[in-house]
């Protein structure tokens, strides 16, 4: 059973003219647990909508998605919600952690309603990243290796089976890029999937398998050595596999 | 299980007030602006209200009692030059009734004449009454059941003539002498006691009284009175006229309610000035903070708990503003009644003044949350995919 999957799926904007903008052109794509996936792919090929659709952010116009084999392409808005905090955490270029809380509040936001405590699981967090004495930091207070650090301690909380990160080392130099992707690495032993959208070459070092994405259409978007047994999922394959070719 | 469901409900909004209190300090310049508006408005709004009701209150207090009054005099357009016994006696079989109270009626004998004091002489009205404990309080001697002789001084007159009780006055060439002094009085009426002197009916030579008094206990059962009296004694013929200052204190107190809700209602323009503040400021908050949302919205958390951290940010400016706005219009008001001594403490420290502060304590609170609703659902609302894209 695939971490996340998509079958065919298809993503189309309204566009300014009459054309419907195609993001995403039957896409298949799928992630084992515990693997590293990373998506390249030049400027506007799709690659945020794939990992917009893949994080439940938006819905797929066509085809189906499943999260831990369970299929999650039509949700309610409140389904959706409670199915991110559930099972999927976010990393931000910009790691995006509000600036009025500490590294820890940071960390246990997607917690921050429940009844309950999640700090000292924050804290444990942040301590496996290195950051134990930047607990009450405010982001301002840290470094940008510290604040992706911080990111994506908060995309664990609710141990996830998902990673998603969108230019994780886009605002890194190079030495903290490779400390983050590291982290990464650890992440998947968890047995957590990775997917990374990226431009830097340093990430497809890192990853266990690169795909590509131009124009909407993907390829490589599941594992060549599929342990997935249902024989719809094998026929796709197959095809999904000659489509590039075909165009 | 009610307590719980409350207790539960109460424990939703605690990380969220939290939440809400650190974004308020984020923007310090700015959200203490928002709170002034708010406080001004409720500042505003009651101390206008108090305004209102103190002036009110206080023609209350100066008008008195006047409207438990009705005077009854002869019709002189219907040919009646005066009151004969009949007609009082028909006056108080239309009073004697539970419903309108049983009011005292008075009839009263009048002339006037020249009064001569020990310091000078004045002129004044003079009343033949004979039950005049019924209308009127001493103060000085004491009223008789009965008023068979001596002559009962009105306050006024007393005072012009350096007259006490145990006196003698000159009226009308004859001295009397004075049994009771009356206290003054608190009312306005029409008999003006205060530039009176009340005489035994039997110094009267006139075969019908000039007027009939009816005291009544309250306005109400002052128009009762009334009502009845035009019911029955001019049933048939127009023989009577009635003068009912209920009518008046009716008058008055209305335009004193215009008054107030006028004076609230400035106030309350204030408050909505409050309002589009706090909505601007709300609406620049979640603009500026759209990332912010949106990452809060795809890490799990919930339109619920976003639309209550930023109602909780409204709410607390509100909440800050009506109480800053409260406690200085209270500081406003005691300033006033020490600055100025017209102003009676009593009169302010009437409960019904902390009606008004409560009320514009709510409505700042409520402005607050009105005003934060809007822009809280549409921050809650938006899409995180959009809110994320900028």
């Amino acid at each position: 059973m695939y971490s996340v999957e998509l079958r065919g799926v298809t993503k189309r904007y309204p566009g300014g003219g009459a054309e419907p903008v195609v993001a995403l052109d039957d896409v298949d794509f799928a992630v084992e647990p515990g693997e590293f996936v990373a998506v390249v792919g030049p400027s506007g090929s799709g690659k945020s909508t794939l990992l917009n659709v893949l994080g439940l952010l938006d819905d797929p116009t066509e085809g189906w998605r499943l999260l831990d084999g369970t299929d999650v392409t039509e949700l309610t808005v409140a389904e959706r919600t409670a199915a991110r905090k559930e099972s999927i955490g976010f990393v931000f270029q910009d790691f995006h952690l509000l600036p009025t809380l500490t590294a820890v509040e940071n960390v246990a936001l997607p917690t921050a309603f429940d009844p309950g405590d999640a700090s000292d699981r924050a804290a444990d967090l942040l301590g496996r990243f290195g950051l134990g004495d930047r607990l009450d930091h405010e982001p301002s207070e840290l470094s940008g290796g510290q604040k992706q650090r911080v990111a994506i301690a908060r995309a664990l909380i609710n141990e996830p089976a998902v990673l998603l990160a969108d230019e994780p080392t886009g605002n890194l130099d190079t030495e903290t890029g490779e400390s983050i992707l590291a982290e990464f690495e650890r992440v998947k032993t968890e047995g957590v999937a990775v997917v990374a959208v990226t431009h830097d070459p340093l990430v497809e070092e890192f990853a266990d398998r690169v795909v590509e994405l131009t124009d909407g259409v993907l390829i490589g978007g599941v594992p060549a050595e599929s342990d997935a047994t249902d024989g719809p999922q094998s026929d796709r394959d197959a095809e999904s596999a000659l489509t590039p070719g075909d165009r | 299980m009610t307590g719980d469901g409350v207790a539960g409900r109460l424990r939703g909004w605690r990380p969220a007030v939290a939440m809400a209190g650190r974004n308020l300090r984020r923007n310090r310049v700015r959200t203490v602006l928002a709170v002034l508006g708010v406080c001004i408005g409720v500042l505003a709004v009651a101390a206008l209200g108090i305004f209102g009701n103190v002036l009110a209150l206080g023609a209350d207090d100066a008008i008195g009692d006047i409207g438990t009054q009705v005077v009854v005099s002869p019709n002189a357009d219907a040919g009646v030059e005066s009151l004969s016994a009949a007609d009082v006696a028909a006056v108080r079989r239309a009073v004697d009734d539970p419903a309108v109270g049983d009011p005292a009626v008075v009839p009263l004998y009048s002339d006037s004449a020249v009064v001569e004091g020990a310091s000078g002489q004045t002129f004044a009205t003079v009343y033949g009454v004979e039950e005049p404990g019924l209308a009127f309080e001493a103060a000085e001697g004491r009223l008789p059941d009965r008023h068979r002789q001596g002559a009962i001084v009105g306050a006024g007159v007393a005072e012009d003539l350096g007259v006490g009780a145990g006196d003698t006055v000159g009226i009308a060439g004859s001295q009397v002498r004075v049994v009771a002094v009356l206290a003054e009085s608190q009312t306005f009426s029409p008999v003006a006691p205060d530039d009176a002197v009340f005489l035994p009916e039997s110094a009267f030579a006139a075969d019908g009284y000039a007027q009939a008094l009816i005291v009544a206990e309250s306005g109400e059962t002052a128009r009762a009175a009334a009502d009845a009296i035009r019911e029955e004694v001019n049933a048939r013929e127009e023989r009577v006229d009635l003068f009912e200052l209920a009518a008046v204190v009716d008058e008055i107190n209305g335009f004193f309610d215009l008054l107030s809700t006028f004076l609230l209602g400035l106030g309350a323009i204030s408050l909505v000035v409050a309002g589009v503040s706090i909505l601007n400021v709300m609406l620049m908050s979640t603009v500026e903070r759209r990332q912010e949302i949106g990452v809060m919205r795809a890490v799990g958390v919930t339109r619920r708990d976003v639309l209550r951290v930023l109602l909780a940010e409204a709410g607390l400016i509100g909440a800050a503003g009506a109480a800053a706005g409260t406690l200085l219009t209270v500081l406003l008001v005691a300033g006033l009644v020490a600055a100025t001594p017209a102003v009676d403490a009593a009169l302010v420290l009437d409960p019904t003044n902390g009606y008004y502060l409560l009320l514009a304590l709510v409505f700042g609170v409520g402005v607050g949350l009105v005003s934060g609703a809007y822009p809280a659902w549409k921050a809650a609302n938006e899409r995180p995919v959009e809110a994320l894209r900028s």
